[in-house]
């Protein structure tokens, strides 16, 4: 093991330029992966809080069994709470919240419809749970937070799947990296690999300094991304925090060290597979 | 322990290297291989390590035929043979210990027997004042001498020499051909490729010519006639 481990360290150092440009690109990839990831916690994280707080309102018609209904509505398997608001508890909030409605109400009576207020499990869900209320008897009308939540969900999840085609595209660009490293490694070890080939030495004992060399490179390139991650992102939380104060940006260790340990171990993986991959091909082509 | 069975063998680009070669050698002999230059010495040898293998026909070691050998088999092979190179091969950034524990090294054989092993191969060979110098450092028959040492530490069953003595002086040649005949008395299967007539007529041996890539003479009892 100490013979491969010194035999991995000095080709790194044979072929310095290959080794720093897989090391430089393997780190940039984990970083953005990592990024990408908490980013994607806290939309997550986004979206459940704007699912909690997202409403659909059933407006009923006068004369409407309002009871009857929200009982009825209870029984949907999606939705999550019902409160029943009749015409003057409407009409007492709107007053609260807007002071001129009371001149209005002198002119035609209390326009406010009796209302069931309800809330679903999954936002996804609150189109259909509102087009089945809204087929109830007794229902005029629906309304629910649509627009705006089907807006923040889809551009929140162009952002994810963009990242992740990106993270995709440079995890293959690294891969071709480590193999093209690997291949001067072991281009400038043919002499050396021939001989121990003809003096009897398994294949496996002649790519174990190559594999390696690889897992090495990717754990460092594991831990540097993981070191410039942490900081740079609590940093960026914080400016968000202090810009948008609502925004529950995910702050907790608990949530972002397992993402730092995940970066390490696909980087070790990322480096692993890309050496197999390399020595496979490469010493074959060799005598 | 080696045979040749109707075997052919062709380069790219170039034909018959050898063509039509039948031959036994058994256990525990000292054979000599002679033949001009280009005559298909290196390439009888090769085809035993399985540098190459046969165009047509089939080569056997130890009764198997070596296109039975796959990866980790053929290594296996190889750790039963010994050979001494005709550009013997050294590794230009070891020294000469660490050339000889080297072929230990790549087998596995444990740190703790290569200063016993290396040292006595070493010794055999007549170099062993020289363990911490650099191949650069030696003259070529000294080099030789270094590549027959890593040839023989592996204790192998069968001992490879091509052109072992082809920068040597003749006071050399015969010492180096003495220390194969001593190897060969402890048992190893020995051949050894040469141009050294001078050799090959005063320690007799079972004598093999090749005549581009054909076999035209196998004498039991030895003598120079190319
Ligand atoms: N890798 C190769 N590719 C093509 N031709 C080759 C190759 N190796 C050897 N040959 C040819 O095969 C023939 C036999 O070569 P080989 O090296 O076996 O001869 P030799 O008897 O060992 O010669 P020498 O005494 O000079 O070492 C030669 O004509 C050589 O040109
Ligand atoms: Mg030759």
């Amino acid at each position: 093991m100490n013979y491969h481990l010194r035999e991995s360290l000095a080709q790194m150092r044979g072929n310095a330029t290959a080794t720093l440009s897989t090391f430089i690109t393997m780190t940039l990839t984990l970083l953005i992966l990592g990024f990408v990831v908490l980013l994607t916690f806290n939309v997550d994280r986004t979206l459940s809080q704007l699912e909690s707080q997202v409403e659909i309102a059933a407006f009923l018609s006068d004369g409407a069994d309002g009871k009857a209904l929200a009982k009825q509505v209870r029984n949907l398997s999606p939705v999550t709470d019902v409160r029943l608001v009749s015409k003057e508890e409407v009409l007492s909030e709107m007053q609260r919240d807007y002071p001129y409605t009371k001149d209005a109400v002198e002119l035609t009576g209390n326009p406010f419809p009796a209302t069931l207020r309800l809330k679903v499990a999954h936002v996804e869900d609150s189109r259909e749970v509102a087009g089945l209320v809204g087929q109830m008897k007794g229902v005029e009308d629906v309304e629910y937070g649509a627009g705006y939540v089907d807006q923040t969900v889809k551009t929140l999840s162009t952002i994810r799947t963009g990242g992740y085609g990106l993270v995709a595209l440079l995890l293959i660009g690294t891969l071709f990296n480590i193999l093209n490293a690997v291949r001067v490694a072991i281009y400038a070890r043919r002499h050396e690999i021939s001989v121990m080939r003809l003096l009897g030495a398994t294949p496996g004992f002649i790519r174990t300094p190559h594999l390696i060399e690889g897992v090495l490179l990717g754990l460092l390139a594991g831990l540097l991304a993981s070191g410039l991650l942490a900081p740079a992102y609590l940093y960026l939380a914080r400016q968000v925090d202090l810009l948008v104060p609502l925004l529950p940006t995910i702050t907790d260790l608990a949530t972002i060290s397992p993402v730092l340990l995940g970066l390490l171990l696909l980087g070790a993986l990322v480096g692993l597979l890309g050496s197999l991959f390399a020595t496979q091909r490469y010493l074959r082509e060799l005598e | 322990m080696i045979e040749f069975r109707n075997v052919n063998l062709d380069y790219p680009g170039h034909a018959a290297a050898l063509s039509n070669i039948q031959l036994f050698i058994g256990k525990g002999e000292f054979v000599y291989l002679v033949g001009q230059s280009g005559a298909g010495k290196s390439s009888f040898m090769n085809l035993i390590i399985k540098r190459h293998l046969p165009t047509q026909g089939e080569v056997l070691v130890g009764g198997v035929p070596l296109s039975r050998y796959r990866g980790a088999a053929t290594a296996g092979l190889r750790r039963q043979i010994g050979m001494v190179f005709q550009d013997n091969r050294l590794l230009p950034h070891l020294n000469v210990f660490d050339n000889v524990a080297f072929a230990l090294r790549v087998t596995g054989v444990p740190q703790r027997e290569w200063q016993t092993r290396v040292l006595g191969a070493l010794r055999t060979v007549g170099v062993e004042d020289k363990r911490t110098a650099w191949p650069l450092q030696l003259s070529q028959g000294e080099q030789q001498r270094v590549a027959i040492a890593r040839a023989i530490v592996g204790e192998p069953l069968l001992l490879l020499a091509d052109e072992p003595t082809g920068n040597l002086d003749p006071e050399n040649s015969r010492e180096v051909v003495k220390v194969l005949q001593h190897v060969n008395l402890r048992g190893t299967t020995v051949l050894v490729a040469t141009h050294a007539r001078e050799l090959v007529e005063s320690y007799r041996h079972r004598t093999i010519t090749l005549r581009q890539g054909r076999l035209v003479r196998d004498d039991p009892h030895g003598g120079y006639q190319l």
